[in-house]
């Protein structure tokens, strides 16, 4: 609103606001706290926690216990992979919905939704013993997969919401100027789409790195992502509250940090199309 | 916009995606519906036999299926409440101006970012464990008895861990609707004598109806198959009182599958026949672990240990006899 | 070269009959604007024809050749949308040098044609900026500009002045038609302002609900409109329409004058009124004159200078010769 807010009312807000703020980030303050304590003091109450001296040794002891970076190349591999895998089947039928609309393209839309209204451990069974049979299990291409499939409605849907801001006008010119379906596409759609594309990816990496259904129970180790390697951390082994800290902080951080980075980007997708 | 050519592609386009999803939902839904009128046995192969609705009538009359259908709409309509009015407040507060909207921005979004299973693991520890988390620090120094959240409240304490998840989106997505709101309208509804409170009900409401209901069918989608959450935290305990649909299904997956390929930590129906809850031995057994780690684990029995078995077979190991150790789908033997 | 003609050409949107069979034949080099009120189909004609749309049934040649089936790009047509359609993502020349691209000219030729392009348009000092830097008239330069350099057999305009200010849109009008004088192609262009079809077209169409309700040059339509509707379209202010006794006594069921065809006196005249709101326009005043016992209101166009005011009483006079007839159909007498 064009009109000067008093010092007064901006102060009570802002501390209003940093209060909240603090109250909602502060789990995620307290494990990155904890993992540079040792095990004898993160279980300390929470003063006596914050004048303990600082330490590297949970961090040392975690990836001398489980190979990080083997999960953490794992999720890398699985999250974008899927996420790209489901963008090159995606924007085809995004283009098709959002520029050729017929009469049943909501209902295509909204199946496509539906299909995640499933809960997928309803078919947990099938895709186990299909998976056995291909040889498929613990392998990070048979969780790319699953991860594709599973995130797909998602794209299709934020990118159509994306597409449909593009003017029809804009394409048909290009297919006036001669360009084919596949130049149209490529040489057009796309590079108008970069933004929207962007944040459905980012928005799609977060989602399959965080995955943690098909993620525990297709992996065994060799292709663990992070959250199979933070749940082994469930297991406690005596005290154990600075390991699981410096663990659940390595886990979250690559995301937390890209999350972070493309903030703007990202919310402009969160918002799929309900923001105009 | 539709020629021939142009609707001929459309479909050539669209074919992919509709195909994989098709066959992702008709495939194991398919393969499910058959064997849920099998009494299906991996040892004995060719040994199955048609029970018609038996599995059903099992499944629908357990009375744990009632508990997990009444647990999981608690949990979505407790989540989706809190989130959407949460968020819209939130929202509100963070629309004013004030000092370091970027770096509050940065901290509310975070959560959103956390892995199911991390912030599970964070809260039910260095929180909710009575002892030595926060909760119970606080309650110590003021002299409380510290209060075992997810015994005492499994439910709502995993409502509030998936709240504290999925308020951030709810804000942010709210937020940035307020943001795009006309501030003609507001100040049209200002010289018309509209306080506060109409302005917000007859005005900015309305405009976010559109940004709540994206809210709550996106939240709704990935609540109604929440699992991480419960089964890092309660496994669905004490007795069925955090157990939801998706959790109630897993449990009565068959153990071996679980536990042959990696996931062993799920307590399932390892003596087939006998249900779980007819098991207090198996699931009473404490594992050394958990009594060092809550250093009371005695005040806390009816939390069976939901990872008895776990520190049995490293998991890879156990994969490779995951398939062979097929037990028995027969759900409908009692 | 760019002979458009259509064959008894339909087109209907599933139960909606948009364009009833219509022939029409455009010569080359001829500039054709289609006009008419939104919704007659001018824009569907236009996609039809540029093959952004399927015909439902008959033909269109392009240059005698069958073109019914034909992708857009092989037409040998280029467009020039309403919102200009530039490609955001691209520099202004390569936006130009797109339909080259894909149609794979050789680069220094591409060069040449941009350079061309670019020199005609005054856009030289651009080619190097975004569409979103560039300001609405040179945006639409930008797209006559890519338009140009296909050569193509016809250029296909739909309603491109639209989204310009006034004073910009007289000044594209006039380099449009510059543009068309030089070339000697064949321009359809499609717009609802009549102004633009009559000031531009070396022949107008005017449609209305897919119906061409009369083809000619801008001044046949002025002169002798076919019907009532072409009447009242073609012409500002509108032509005045009485119908009863007046126009009984002229042996039609309505009888049409336009506004400059009307002398008005303070002293003596055929028909009296009150003079309601007047638009000075400094050449010219527009009277609203009511209660003449004719019309609910009759539009004069008068002398800049004659004295009224509101509330006068005014004398009316019409040119006799200049008194278009037409039956209770509304077709012309």
């Amino acid at each position: 609103m064009a009109r000067a807010v008093t010092n007064r009312r901006k102060a009570v807000t802002t501390l209003a606001a940093w209060l909240i703020g603090i109250a909602i980030f502060f789990p995620i303050l307290w494990i990155i706290v904890l993992s540079f304590k040792t095990e004898g003091e993160a279980i300390k109450a929470p003063l006596e926690v914050l004048g303990s001296p600082w330490t590297l040794e949970s961090y040392a002891t975690v990836q001398e216990r489980s190979n990080y970076l083997l999960h953490f190349t794992n999720s890398v591999i699985i999250s974008v992979g899927s996420t790209v895998l489901g963008l090159i089947i995606a924007i085809p039928a995004a283009w098709a919905m959002a520029f050729v609309p017929g009469r049943r393209t909501k209902d295509v839309l909204m199946w496509m939704l539906s299909t995640k209204m499933l809960p997928p451990v309803g078919v947990l069974v099938p895709i186990y013993l299909i998976f056995r049979d291909f040889g498929l299990l613990d392998t990070r291409f048979g969780l790319t997969v699953v991860l594709t499939l599973i995130n797909l409605p998602i794209i299709i849907w934020m990118l159509y919401t994306y597409f449909r801001e593009i003017p029809g006008e804009i394409l048909e010119a290009a297919r006036m100027d001669g360009a084919s379906l596949r130049n149209e596409i490529l040489y057009v759609l796309t590079p108008m789409a970069v933004p929207g594309i962007a944040s459905t990816l980012l928005l799609n990496i977060i989602l399959a790195w965080n995955e943690a259904f098909w993620t525990l129970n297709l992996t065994a180790a060799k292709a663990a992502p992070l959250t199979a390697f933070i749940a082994s951390y469930s297991s406690p082994e005596g005290l154990f509250y600075a390991k699981l800290s410096a663990a659940s902080t390595m886990a979250i951080a690559p995301i937390l940090v890209m999350g972070w980075f493309s903030q703007k980007q990202l919310v402009r997708g969160l918002t799929f199309g309900a923001v105009k | 916009m539709a020629t021939q050519h142009s609707r001929a592609a459309a479909r050539l386009m669209i074919s992919p995606a509709v195909l994989l999803l098709l066959g992702w939902m008709l495939i194991p839904l398919a393969m499910t519906i058959y064997f849920s009128f099998l009494r299906y046995n991996l040892l004995m192969p060719g040994m199955e036999e048609f029970t018609g609705w038996t599995n059903y009538r099992f499944f629908l009359t357990d009375p744990a299926f009632k508990a997990a259908l009444i647990n999981t709409l608690l949990l979505v309509g407790g989540v989706l409440l809190i989130t959407s009015v949460g968020g819209v407040l939130l929202a509100l507060l963070l629309d004013q101006p004030f000092w370091g909207q970027g770096v509050v921005r940065i901290m509310v979004i975070a959560p959103f970012f956390v892995m199911p299973t991390v912030s599970a693991l964070v809260w039910k520890n260095m929180f909710m464990n009575p002892v030595n988390g926060l909760f119970g620090h606080f309650a110590q120094s003021l002299g409380l008895a510290p209060f075992d959240f997810l015994s005492q409240a499994p439910l709502a304490s995993i409502i509030g861990i998936v709240s504290w998840q999925w308020l951030p989106f709810a804000t942010l997505i709210l937020l940035t609707a307020l943001q795009s709101l006309d501030q003609e309208q507001l100040e049209a509804a200002e010289m018309d004598g509209a306080g506060p409170l109409s302005r917000f009900f007859y005005i900015m409401l309305p405009h976010l109806a559109r940004a709540i209901t994206v809210v709550i069918l996106i939240q709704t989608i990935f609540l109604l198959s929440i699992f991480a959450e419960i089964f890092v935290t309660t496994s669905g305990g004490p007795g069925t009182a955090s157990t939801n649909l998706t959790f109630l299904i897993f449990l009565e997956t068959p153990a071996a599958l679980r536990r042959g390929h990696g996931l062993g930590r799920g307590r399932g129906r390892d003596h087939p026949g006998q249900h779980r809850r007819d098991l207090p031995d198996a699931d009473d057994r404490q594992e050394p672990g958990r009594v060092r780690m809550t250093r009371g684990a005695a005040n806390r029995p009816q939390i069976r240990s939901a990872r008895a078995d776990r520190t049995g077979a490293p998991p890879a190991a156990a994969h490779a006899s995951g398939g062979r150790i097929w037990r028995k789908m027969k759900v409908g033997e009692e | 070269m760019g002979r458009i003609t259509l064959d008894q050409v339909t087109k209907s949107f599933g139960e909606v009959n948009v364009i009833p069979p219509l022939d029409l034949t455009i010569e080359d080099g001829e500039f054709v604007v289609f006009v008419g009120p939104s919704g007659c189909g001018k824009s569907t004609l236009l996609r039809l024809i540029a093959g952004l749309e399927d015909v439902s049934s008959g033909q269109i040649r392009i240059d005698g050749e069958d073109a019914t089936d034909k992708r857009p790009a092989d037409r040998g047509l280029a467009m020039v949308f309403q919102s200009y359609a530039l490609y955001p993502h691209m520099s202004v020349r390569k936006n130009i040098a797109f339909p080259m691209k894909m149609a794979g000219v050789p680069e220094d030729e591409q060069k040449r044609r941009i350079d061309g392009a670019a020199a005609a348009l005054n856009l030289t000092d651009y080619l190097d900026r975004r569409p979103g830097q560039l300001s609405g008239g040179q945006r639409q330069r930008v797209a006559i500009g890519r338009a140009i350099v296909r050569e193509p057999q016809a250029f296909l305009f739909d309603e491109p002045l639209s989204n310009l200010d006034a004073a910009l849109r007289v000044g594209m009008r006039l380099e449009i038609s510059e543009l068309h004088k030089r070339l000697a192609t064949t321009m359809i262009y499609v717009t609802h302002d009549q102004v633009e079809a009559m000031t531009m077209a070396d022949k107008i169409v005017v449609l209305r609900a897919g119906y061409i309700e009369q083809v000619g040059t801008p001044l046949e339509l002025y002169r002798t409109p076919r019907n009532r509707f072409v009447a009242g379209f073609i012409g500002s202010p509108r032509m005045n329409f009485i119908e009863g006794e007046t126009a009984a006594a002229k042996g039609a069921f309505a009888v049409g004058v336009r506004p400059e065809h009307i002398a008005a006196s303070t002293e003596s005249g055929t028909w009296q009124g009150k003079v309601g709101v007047a638009e000075h326009l400094g050449s010219d005043t527009f009277l609203h004159v009511h209660d003449t016992g004719l019309a609910d209101v009759l539009t004069v166009r008068v002398d800049g200078e004659l004295p009224v005011r509101h509330g006068d009483r005014i004398f009316l006079t019409p040119e006799e010769d200049k008194i278009h007839r037409f039956d209770a159909e509304g077709h012309r007498l």
